[in-house]
Order: C-alpha cells, then sequence, then structure tokens
C-alpha cells in the first residue's frame, strides 16, 4: 500500500512525481512503434532492430503524410538526414481596439 | 439493416464512426483497391499501393515468429498512425490522428469489417437532443421493457 503523504513538501514531491510521470508516458507514447496483433487480440512488438521495422515505419510516414494533405497536420520527420519541421506556433493576437 | 454495407462504403463508413479517422482504404483478398474514403482517387490510390507494402512487409518482418500471421497491425509515427486490420477477403486500413486510441480504431476496424461480411450492423446512439427514436420521458422510458421481446410476448399474452 502507498504510503500517504502528510507534509507540503511531501505534498508538492507528490505533484512532481506525477508530472514527471505524465510527460514520460507522453514521450514514450509519442516513440515510433509498430504492433502486430494476432486473431486473439495478442499484441507483439516489431523491435527496432528487426528485419523491415525501417522500412515499415516509412510506409507509415507516407501513408500518414498522404492522409494528412489538406489537414495540413504534417508529420515530423524521424530520419537523420532529414530536418524536422518545426510546427507553426499559434499565437492568439490580443483584441485590439481597432478590430472592435 | 444486416447487409446493407458495399465493398465501396465501407471505408467512408469507417471514417463516419470515427472522428480520428483521416482517410481509409478497403482491399480485397488480390491486393485489388475496392473502396476508399477520399474523394481524391490520386490520394486514395497512393494510400492503397502503400497498404499493400504494408502487408507484404509485415508478413516479411514477422515470418519467422512461429505464430500465426497478423490479423491486425499499428504502426504509430509521429504525425499520426495506421492501422489496418484483414479478413481472408478483405483488408481495411486507416490513417488516423496521433491522439487517436488504438485500442478504440481497432475495434472500429474489426466491427466494420464483421459488418461487411455479414454480421450484425453497428448500432450508432443518439442523443434525445437529436431526435432519437427512443422515449424522451421518464415516464415513457420506465414503461418500456427492457426486452422488447419478453414484452410484447406478455402483451400478445394479456390478450388471448
Amino acid at each position: 500500500m502507498k504510503e500517504k503523504r502528510k507534509g507540503p513538501i511531501a505534498r508538492a514531491a507528490g505533484l512532481a512525481e506525477g508530472v514527471a510521470a505524465t510527460v514520460r508516458r507522453m514521450q514514450r507514447e509519442r516513440e515510433p512503434r509498430i504492433l502486430v496483433y494476432d486473431e486473439t487480440g495478442y499484441a507483439r512488438l516489431v523491435q527496432p532492430e528487426a528485419r523491415g521495422h525501417e522500412r515499415l515505419l516509412e510506409i507509415g510516414e507516407e501513408m500518414v503524410s498522404i492522409a494528412a494533405g489538406e489537414d495540413g497536420e504534417r508529420p515530423r520527420h524521424r530520419r537523420a538526414g532529414r530536418v524536422a519541421e518545426k510546427p507553426r506556433r499559434r499565437t492568439k493576437r490580443p483584441a485590439s481596439e481597432d478590430d472592435e | 439493416m444486416a447487409g446493407t454495407l458495399t465493398p465501396e462504403r465501407t471505408a467512408a463508413r469507417l471514417c463516419e464512426l470515427s472522428s480520428d479517422a483521416r482517410a481509409a482504404v478497403l482491399l480485397d483478398a488480390a491486393g485489388a483497391m475496392v473502396g476508399f474514403s477520399d474523394t481524391d482517387k490520386e490520394r486514395a490510390h497512393g494510400l492503397g499501393d502503400l497498404t499493400r507494402q504494408l502487408l507484404e512487409t509485415v508478413d516479411r518482418a514477422t515470418r519467422d515468429w512461429n505464430a500465426e500471421p497478423a490479423e491486425q497491425i499499428e504502426v504509430q509515427v509521429s504525425g499520426g498512425a495506421v492501422f489496418a486490420s484483414r479478413t481472408p477477403r478483405w483488408t481495411l486500413a486507416v490513417v488516423a490522428r496521433r491522439a487517436a486510441l488504438a485500442s478504440l480504431m481497432l475495434y472500429d476496424l474489426r466491427a466494420v469489417l464483421g459488418e461487411l461480411e455479414g454480421g450484425p450492423p453497428i448500432r450508432r446512439s443518439t442523443s434525445a437532443a437529436e431526435g432519437a427514436p427512443g422515449p424522451a420521458t421518464e415516464e415513457a422510458a420506465a414503461s418500456e421493457s427492457p426486452v422488447p421481446e419478453l414484452g410484447h410476448g406478455a402483451e400478445s399474452e394479456d390478450s388471448r
């Protein structure tokens, strides 16, 4: 059973741990990966060193970029040699008096 | 209604069901494209070709695994995800947004393929505000039998 934290420092530490875990989980989820499922739903990961792994990711990226087309949600390329495209930052323009 | 989903409509049906689906294609057992959700045929054919390559590459990669051929495939890349599901007759592939839940997408793929192969149609719920056919009031809902067949049976027995 998890020990209950009581003090303010301990509570802050608990929060920080939670945030760090979330960031780690999000990073892990963003990593390119390939999973294959059998008919029972059992999943197996295609390891990065496995034959065809690189090609499968390339195909996936191509499919995503084709489908993105008009959506404008473009993939950032993972391979070395290609420059990762930085997503455009959308900043909300403060409403000025001229707009009104 | 059972049996109303045609191969030509299948890809579009999947995109209707899932808001995370961006484009989908349906291939037959020979690898020929029979349906797509995209209005742009060129893009659809591109997706169809890549789906064929994806499945071939997966089969090559997993040949030594001493397991059944993969039925479903998930490829997560930085800009989105690709999911594919196949039956002996059909292969349905979809490109989804990065935030799409893999389990839901795979479930939808299987459900749509099941419907195409004559399985039960996928039921979609609509809210009362959209004019759902169900009872709109609590009284009407309370009077309705949770098992309609039993309700009708009881009525008919009463009338005898």
